[in-house]
């Protein structure tokens, strides 16, 4: 603001009373006109997060004074043997949720984009449908489903491979099975639509120059499909990883406030610190711990899909 | 991204509007009814039927003026939380659940003692181990003044008992479990007549158990004792001892298959408070005459309950607790029982013939008011602690492994002080 200001020639000087130049008044009204964003960003975005790695070196239970510990609230995290188990379980949930979602997301996109099948748009946006429905809805309705009963619906029909009923609410692979599977519904439409908006960016001359060259189906995807939408395959990994890494609601709903150690991912071990147990101090060492996990897969993830193709 | 950022801005700031406006409209409504009044907010959770005593208590108190706000028992307790830690946005009055009391005796200092506003000379209304609940160890605080209580009975399935060649008269069936050891007995006899479990679920048998012992899981310095005091192994040890002979059931309290069963009859027992009489009713609306009720073997414990309590953000302490006295006075209390159930925690209630005349046509017109009242008499003053809800969940995890993944108990029951242990050393 100081360049501007001193810097208009010295013959056409404004009247002493007008301090602002036309220039700095714009800039001011779009700093004004954008500022409601970055007010509450500061408030409810960038303040939590300052707050919370002050807290993780603090003892604090929301009410009485806060207690300097030092590292102490990482020692008790990294030593706790529920910490460890809940990010395994957050790493076998995400991989059971995403890995296979999509693999199938790209084959139904594929699908969607031939020309062999018809009501596409009916498709579409019945594909796309799960990603509306609340988090909660789903699993409440999954969670009747997973019954531990005999006569819950995925019992029986397990029961018709001749599998004994299984403890869906209760058993180490039940639980994340249960959870990957709601995981897996309620996303893979989402991806499906990403990777169809990918696929009809590919200009339709590749595809007709590979063929006239004698390219089989097999080589225009391998040389034109993959490398053309690898851009889209980035995206979506990216960001599978960080939403596998933060799932939440799944299990919280699903598994009640029984908090099993079957299904506790780390997203609900630090919610439970936090607000059952009311320990502020170990909750945010725990979303610290959890912001470098987060980092350190994202660079790994990103790593791996830029292979893609090569 | 940068749309979504627009988008999440242009919303942020549409409620932010929406909020200032609803701020105008709130000062202004005060302000109308300010005319020298005094206004008081009071937070309420579940059916109480407040609101209608409430609209009484002005009728007769003109220049006091009460606003009843309605939310669900958790919100209650995490708004109350929130705005105690942040120091501003707490209520005049509150309700506050007795397992949440410890939480906030810890905040006391946010709180009026409402033994400087005459608390003392009300406690002879009381049961006395309701009013230990609501005050600290050593006696020198009330956080606030008794509503409701859960006193502990046993619900039976009198299809059940009859299918099983068993009594199914209250007082004959109380008879036959005066202890324990004869419920154990009566268990065996319904699984081997009906092929049915004697309880639906773990949880509310050890429950029962433990509401019933003098000491629980802390003692009064919050201090872990399970370890140590021979109640709540006792009350686990029998539970599991029942899980393992194929006794009790697998359902988990609060699920679906539970609500289920209730209506279904497919086990014997339910050992709950007077106040499941409402869940009952919901869970099976056609099974009426088939639940009946009596007391529990070897006395009963508590469960629920809640007290009024006056943060100290209010302005008219004086007023407030007016209010309160009046409103958990025995009238008014055997006014909320008989318009919505809640068990009265003033003894004399339990002598007036409104009450002791109280049938109910769902359990065969039996005076039902008796006999909880007969539970509530009998019910020991209980130390509760803080951090009770992190040793009860692990507890019913260890029951629910026991009798779910047939797992070993006393390996359950070590895993399950370990991870008690790691969380209290966090607080």
């Amino acid at each position: 603001m100081e360049v501007l200001r001193t810097e208009p020639d010295h013959k056409k000087l404004p009247p002493p009373k007008r301090r602002l130049s036309e220039k700095t008044k714009d800039a001011l009204s779009a700093y004004l006109y954008i500022s409601p964003f970055f007010i509450l960003f500061a408030i409810f975005g960038l303040f939590p997060i300052l707050f919370s790695f002050y807290l993780g070196f603090q003892r604090w239970n929301g009410f009485g004074e806060m207690e300097f510990v030092g590292l102490r609230n990482f020692e008790l995290i990294l030593g706790d043997a529920l910490f460890w188990k809940s990010l395994g379980n957050t790493l076998i949930i995400g991989i059971l949720g995403t890995v296979p979602q999509l693999f199938v997301a790209i084959l139904l996109a594929f699908a969607l984009n031939s020309a062999i099948v018809r009501f596409k748009n009916f498709f579409r946006v019945s594909i796309f449908l799960p990603y509306v429905t609340s988090t909660v809805a789903v699993a409440i309705v999954f969670g009747i489903m997973f019954n531990n009963q005999d006569f819950g619906l995925i019992n029986i029909i397990v029961g018709w491979f001749g599998i004994d009923p299984i403890s869906w609410g209760t058993t180490e692979w039940g639980v994340k099975i249960a959870i990957a599977t709601m995981i897996f519904w309620r996303w893979v439409g989402y991806n499906t639509i990403i990777y169809l908006a990918g696929l009809q960016s590919i200009p339709h001359d590749l595809y007709e120059a590979a063929k006239i060259d004698g390219a089989t189906i097999y080589q225009q995807i391998r040389y034109i499909t993959i490398p053309m939408l690898k851009p889209v395959i980035i995206f979506t990994v990216f960001l599978s990883t960080i939403g596998s890494l933060q799932i939440f609601a799944e299990p919280l709903v699903f598994l009640g406030r029984t908090f099993r150690e079957e299904g506790m991912t780390v997203v609900l071990y630090l919610w439970r610190e936090a607000f059952v147990n009311m320990a502020f101090g170990p909750a945010s060492a725990t979303a610290l711990i959890l912001f470098v996990i987060i980092i350190l897969f994202s660079s790994i993830n990103m790593y791996i899909a830029n292979r893609i193709g090569k | 991204m940068r749309r979504l950022k627009k988008w999440l801005g242009l919303g942020l700031s549409a409620t932010l509007l929406t909020f200032s406006l609803a701020a105008c409209n709130g000062d202004k409504s005060s302000t109308e009814s300010t005319n020298g009044k005094v206004n008081l907010n009071f937070w309420v959770f579940g059916s109480a039927g407040y609101d209608v005593l409430v609209e009484e208590y002005m009728k007769d108190n003109p220049d006091v003026n009460i606003k009843v706000n309605f939310t669900e028992m958790g919100d209650l307790h995490n708004n109350l939380f929130t705005s105690i830690a942040a120091g501003s946005g707490a209520p005049d009055l509150t309700m506050i659940e007795v397992s949440q009391v410890s939480k906030f005796l810890d905040a006391k200092d946010s709180f009026y003692n409402l033994y400087d506003y005459g608390a003392k000379d009300v406690q002879e209304n009381y049961l006395d181990w309701v009013w230990n609940n609501g005050q600290t160890p050593d006696g020198a605080f009330m956080l606030g003044l008794p509503t409701d209580i859960g006193p502990t009975t046993m619900y039976y399935r009198t299809d059940v008992f009859e299918e099983a060649g068993l009594p199914t008269d209250p007082e004959e069936v109380a008879a036959l479990t005066d202890t324990w050891e004869e419920y154990h007995q009566l268990a065996k006899t319904i699984k081997d007549k009906t092929g049915k479990n004697i309880v639906d679920g773990p949880e509310l048998l050890f429950n029962a158990l433990r509401d019933q012992s003098p000491e629980q899981y802390f003692n009064e310095k919050d201090e872990l004792i399970i370890e140590d005091s021979p109640y709540v192994k006792e009350a686990y040890d029998f539970t599991t001892k029942l899980i393992q002979e194929g006794l009790v059931g697998q359902n988990g309290l609060w699920s679906p298959e539970w609500g289920a069963a209730m209506a279904e009859g497919s086990y014997g027992t339910l050992l709950a408070p007077s106040w499941m009489v409402a869940n009952i009713k919901a869970n099976a609306p056609d099974a009426g005459g088939k639940w009946s009720v009596t007391t529990m073997p070897e006395g009963a414990g508590n469960w629920g309950g809640s007290f009024i309590a006056i943060p100290k953000e209010s302005k008219y302490p004086k007023e407030a607790y007016e209010f309160i006295e009046w409103l958990t006075s025995p009238e008014q209390q055997l006014k909320s029982f008989s318009n919505n159930g809640l068990f009265p925690s003033a003894p004399s209630v339990y002598t007036q013939d409104e009450f002791t005349g109280f049938t109910d046509d769902y359990f065969n017109d039996l005076p039902t008011a008796n006999i909880f009242a007969k539970a509530a008499e009998s019910v020991k003053p209980v130390y509760m602690g803080k951090h009770y809800p992190i040793v009860n969940a692990e507890l019913i995890t260890a029951l629910t492994n026991v009798a779910v993944n047939k797992a070993d108990p006393q390996k359950e029951w070590e895993e399950a002080i370990k991870r008690i242990e790691a969380q209290l050393k966090r607080q």
